[in-house]
């Protein structure tokens, strides 16, 4: 999720839970206010009222066009003791001369005259729509959110982009960077000090891990030489005890033994430094290549070398596919694949390559029971132990496929050992 | 012929000098960059066989060195750092060869032939043994002035035992030159059975004076058939 959606994201949020507690606090208020009002205009009729009536004056009439009523009941001084002397409540009433129900704001009191006798009086006088004003005000809420949301949003990502401008081009910058390349100069003046730091932070890693790249390539050299020579002169040595000394079968086949031990060792050695160039993205030039004749090619020394138990190998063709790639991952890649299909197969199996404009997908029989999928892929791990072989190769085509995006997966189907490869 | 060893790890030194003795040549051996720069202002040689990772410094150097002598030596360089940038920079600094580590010392022997073939051949890089002669540049072979026609791995095998006369050939080692590296997981080595029967079979047939030898069945070696024995065959 890109910054600028969770900014978005979390303002409206807030907005709506601010814009709403404010709408509730607004509409609570005003009611009251408004109440107030209506209350107090009701005092002093009701007070007119009782002082006309206490006087023995004639009443206001009903209708004097104000809308205002009242009504006087006289009550037995227990009921008048029941009721509290002064009651504002709302309620509906029926108003004559309209000849409908309206909402109204009603004050009940209670007064005595001289001979003791209780009045109880109710003035009402109507007053507004609850329902309407609720209507009203969440329309405009609603509206105002809408305004209020928009202006802030295009406010917010205009001021965002503008301010975080230097970050973007800091960003873009480390992307380009690939331990092993030249690091490409960093424009990004801003006068931001934080900005500023993140700049020279960045800097600083990138000179640190590239001088990191370099000692590792060093050590890399370093390591491969100071085992390529020893390792050099005990085949050499054996090659030549082999080639000038007269020796018994019984011990050129034990001189034989270990100078195959030797080539395996140095096999495995040569392994782990391509596996770790191929990490350090040291192979960088890449070129198109066409995979279909890559498998052809590989697949006829393969045959020569490997098919002596009766192995069948068969290949489908329905399209050309071409990965854009550093030529020689691209023969370890494919290399890799195809001698793993040969080397974990069965007497009388087969192999069975499928190449498509998309894929590459390789299926032999073997073992009849699947490898595990989780570890096939790492260093070492072999389903079935097979002498002489490294357990490389397909921590190898990993990596490669890691390098260029490239998907590689295993599956096994029907006593079928498949190995997929895709863009 | 006069070869210069430049190698700093001892052992191999004197493994690379006693192995080189053998083929009769004249061997010197330098242990590091300033011994070296010192022998060759000094004195000149055909054949330089130069390590690069030096304890005092880069061999590389020692070309540039050559260069500014106005000195012809032959150079294969031998390096431990089997990086594509090295044999570029080497070989565009005027070495002959680049031979990676670790190697057959069969290789090392084959590669300094040709790379005097080259000084020395005035052009004529062909290989002669026995009366089996061939012409690298054109890939024919001749069998007593006779042209004849090998596959591409039968050519690639004779021409393999053809640089390596009289010396134990590992099958493991040729199926290595001949097949490249796939071979490394194969634990049969049935296809270079098959391949050298034929070549066997091609050479008699064309009447070749020499013989490819299998020795105990761990590999070969290819001697010239004095006429007794050939006889007998």
């Amino acid at each position: 999720m890109k910054l600028i959606y969770r900014i978005l994201i979390r303002l409206s949020v807030v907005l709506l839970l601010i814009l709403s507690g404010w709408a509730v606090f607004f509409y609570y208020t005003m009611v009251e206010e408004i109440n107030d009002e209506v209350d107090d205009a009701l005092e002093d009729y009701s007070e007119t009222i009782v002082l006309r009536a206490l006087a023995g004056r004639e009443l206001p009439s009903a209708n004097d066009g104000t809308n205002n009523t009242y009504q006087i009941h006289e009550i037995t001084k227990e009921e008048a003791d029941s009721y509290p002397s002064i009651h504002y409540y709302d309620a509906e009433i029926y108003i004559q001369e309209k000849k409908e129900t309206e909402p109204a704001r009603i004050l009940r009191t209670i007064f005595a005259n001289n001979e003791g006798r209780y009045f109880l009086l109710e003035v009402s006088t109507p007053s507004f729509e609850k329902e309407d004003l609720r209507g009203a005000v969440a329309s405009w809420i609603v509206f105002l959110y809408a305004t209020l949301l928009v202006t802030l949003l295009i406010v917010c990502a205009w001021v965002f982009y503008r301010s975080l401008k230097p970050l973007y081009t800091l960003l873009h910058w480390l992307d380009g960077y690939l331990p092993g390349k030249p690091i490409a100069p960093l424009q990004n003046k801003t006068t931001i000090s934080e900005f500023r730091r993140l700049n020279d932070a960045a800097q600083r890693a990138a000179k640190r891990s590239e001088l990191a790249f370099n000692q590792q390539k060093q050590f890399i050299g370093n390591a491969s030489h100071e085992l390529q020579t020893p390792l050099a002169v005990c085949t050499n040595r054996i090659e030549w005890l082999l080639d000038n000394t007269d020796l018994t079968e019984e011990q050129m086949a034990e001189l034989f033994k270990t100078k195959h031990t030797l080539n395996y060792i140095i096999r495995l050695n040569k392994s782990l430094l391509f596996l770790s160039r191929i990490d350090n993205r040291q192979f960088t030039e890449s070129c198109p290549i066409e995979i279909n004749n890559l498998v052809k090619r590989l697949l006829d020394d393969y045959k020569e070398i490997f098919c002596y138990n009766g192995l069948i190998v068969s290949l489908e063709e329905s399209g050309t596919f071409t990965l854009i790639m550093n030529e020689a991952l691209a023969e370890a890649l494919i290399s890799n694949l195809v001698k793993n299909a040969f080397i974990h197969n069965k007497e009388n199996g087969y192999i069975h390559i499928t190449l498509k404009e998309q894929s590459f997908v390789i299926a032999n029989t073997g073992t009849d029971f699947p490898l595990d999928s989780e570890h096939i892929f790492d260093r070492f791990y072999q389903g079935s132990r097979k002498e002489e072989s490294t357990g490389l190769g397909l921590a190898i085509a990993d990596a490669i496929c890691k390098q260029y995006q490239l998907h590689l997966s295993y599956e096994y189907r029907k006593g079928e050992h498949l190995f997929s490869l895709s863009k | 012929m006069k070869i210069l060893i430049v190698e700093d790890e001892p052992s191999l030194r004197e493994l690379m000098y006693k192995t080189l003795l053998q083929e009769r040549y004249v061997v010197e051996t330098a242990g590091t960059y300033l011994e070296a720069s010192l022998k060759i202002t000094d004195y000149s040689y055909d054949c330089i066989l130069l390590d690069i990772m030096l304890p005092d410094g880069n061999g590389l150097k020692l070309l540039d060195d050559l260069k500014k002598q106005h000195k012809q030596e032959s150079v294969i360089i031998i390096s431990a750092k089997d990086s594509i940038d090295d044999k570029v920079s080497g070989l565009e600094l005027g070495a002959d060869d680049y031979l990676p580590k670790p190697f057959h010392l069969a290789e090392l022997n084959a590669r300094i032939k040709s790379v005097m073939r080259r000084r020395w051949g005035n052009g004529d890089m062909s290989i002669q043994l026995g009366n089996i002669r061939i012409e690298p540049d054109s890939f024919r072979v001749f069998i007593a002035g006779k042209e004849i026609e090998l596959l591409k791995k039968e050519y690639d095998i004779l021409l393999y035992f053809m640089n390596r006369p009289n010396h134990l050939i590992d099958k493991a080692a040729l199926a290595e030159a001949v097949w490249g590296d796939h071979i490394d997981q194969s634990d049969n080595f049935y296809f270079v059975y098959a391949q050298v029967k034929n070549l066997r079979q091609q050479l008699k047939k064309a009447g070749a004076d020499v013989e490819i030898r299998s020795i105990y069945g761990f590999g070969y070696k290819i001697v010239i058939c004095n006429n007794e024995s050939t006889g007998k065959q």
